[in-house]
């Protein structure tokens, strides 16, 4: 029996998440607003798979199966969301979140 | 001894007593080993022994700060007892968690714990690097020790598919995809040393700082119904059961919004090209 715990993951994911959230609240770049959601995503599968560690009883893997779901979603959404950021570039010549706030040209 | 140069001699001097002090420090901890002493004569080794770095990195690194005599003592007093406080409010955080019931004294040096503190620190230093670094291509790759490490922890948490997909998809995936958003995107500004602008940067650490404690204090304070801990085996075969069998409806749902993104990005990221173009498509 380690002394590494439940709380130590939650505590890593709690890191995690506030610095993704910090990210996503304070850059002006709108790529870098998709590098915090990212990070927000990645401290939510840490606490899956340590709940699924931790928590659920021997020979059950939901948690886990629920990381692979959100990575899937996280891969789609990185996907469609750099490919707004670029048709965004294509239409106002900038990424800067505070320049961009119409909905057409 | 009489024909070494006075500053060579000073130098050696100060070498010694610096590394007198170091020993010092270490020797204390040591001596704090043997409880009965109680805690006055490590309390004094440490002060002496501070006070002797102090004035060995006199001669070194601040010479501009004229230490010497009382100055020397009041000097060290303070930067004694400021390392004592963190020391003390440090300990009183992580020794409950070091602590078993019994009260026992759980080793720094366990490897696993060393494992996991590594690849904590990797994340979290990762996604600081992230957060807070003002060119967005150094953001890019602070990201990657960040999921390299959150990789790391899964596989201490006995997660040995979701690692490799993290691995492959995060890394090798989203992370190149992002840096090909990058560079194909101009930065704001047009100066390269302010690509990663922010916005409010106090408020957002006030913000940071309200949410991990809040989640700290939840995540030590919460009675967790914990089982006892797993052996490590290999999960992958048990997970494809999952996804083919209670997990199925999910998986061909994921596979549809796989596909509809990969569509859909191609679309959106194409518009600009096809009216550029003369070849209008219907």
């Amino acid at each position: 029996m380690t002394s590494i715990g439940l709380p130590h993951f939650l505590i890593v994911g709690a890191a995690l998440f506030a610095l993704g959230m910090v990210t996503v609240v304070t850059r002006r770049n709108a790529v870098g607003i998709l590098m915090g959601v990212e990070l927000i995503l990645n401290a939510a599968n840490v606490n899956f798979v340590a709940f699924n560690h931790y928590v659920e009883g021997p020979g059950k893997i939901t948690g886990q199966v629920f990381s692979i779901f959100v990575i899937v979603l996280a891969a789609a959404e990185a996907a469609v969301g750099l490919a707004i950021v670029l048709a965004i570039y294509q239409t106002f010549r900038t990424i800067d979140v505070r320049e961009t706030d119409l909905l057409r040209e | 001894m009489a024909e070494v140069p006075s500053k060579l001699r000073a130098f050696l001097v100060r070498l010694g007593v610096l590394a007198a002090g170091l020993a010092g420090i270490v020797g204390a901890a040591l001596l704090n080993r043997f409880a009965h002493l109680g805690l006055a004569p490590t309390l004094l080794l440490e002060y002496a022994a501070v006070t002797c770095v102090i004035w060995g990195l006199n001669g070194f690194l601040f010479r501009t700060v004229p230490l010497s005599g009382a100055t020397l003592l009041v000097f060290s007093a303070a930067a004694f007892g400021i390392l004592f406080l963190i020391a003390y409010f440090v300990g009183g955080i992580v020794a409950p968690l070091l602590l078993d019931t019994a009260g026992r004294f759980i080793g720094f040096v366990r490897l696993a714990d060393l494992v996991f503190y590594a690849f904590a620190v990797l994340t979290i230093a990762g996604a600081a690097g992230c957060a807070f670094s003002r060119n967005i291509i150094y953001s890019a790759w602070a990201m990657l020790f960040a999921f390299l490490g959150v990789a790391g922890l899964y596989v201490f948490l006995g997660a040995d598919f979701p690692a490799v997909a993290q691995v492959l998809i995060y890394v090798g995936g989203i992370l190149v995809l992002i840096l090909f958003a990058i560079m194909l995107t101009r930065q704001i500004g047009g100066d390269p040393k302010l690509t990663n602008a922010h916005l409010g940067l106090p408020v957002g650490a006030a913000l940071a700082a309200a949410t991990i404690g809040m989640l700290a204090y939840m995540a030590v304070m919460a009675p967790w119904k914990t089982v006892p801990v797993r052996s490590y085996e290999p999960v992958s075969a048990a997970l494809g059961t999952a996804f083919l069998t209670d997990f199925l409806l999910p998986f061909e749902v994921a596979s549809v919004v796989l596909l509809a993104a990969l569509v859909g990005s191609v679309i959106i990221a194409r518009k600009e090209i096809k009216e550029d173009s003369d070849m209008v498509l219907e």
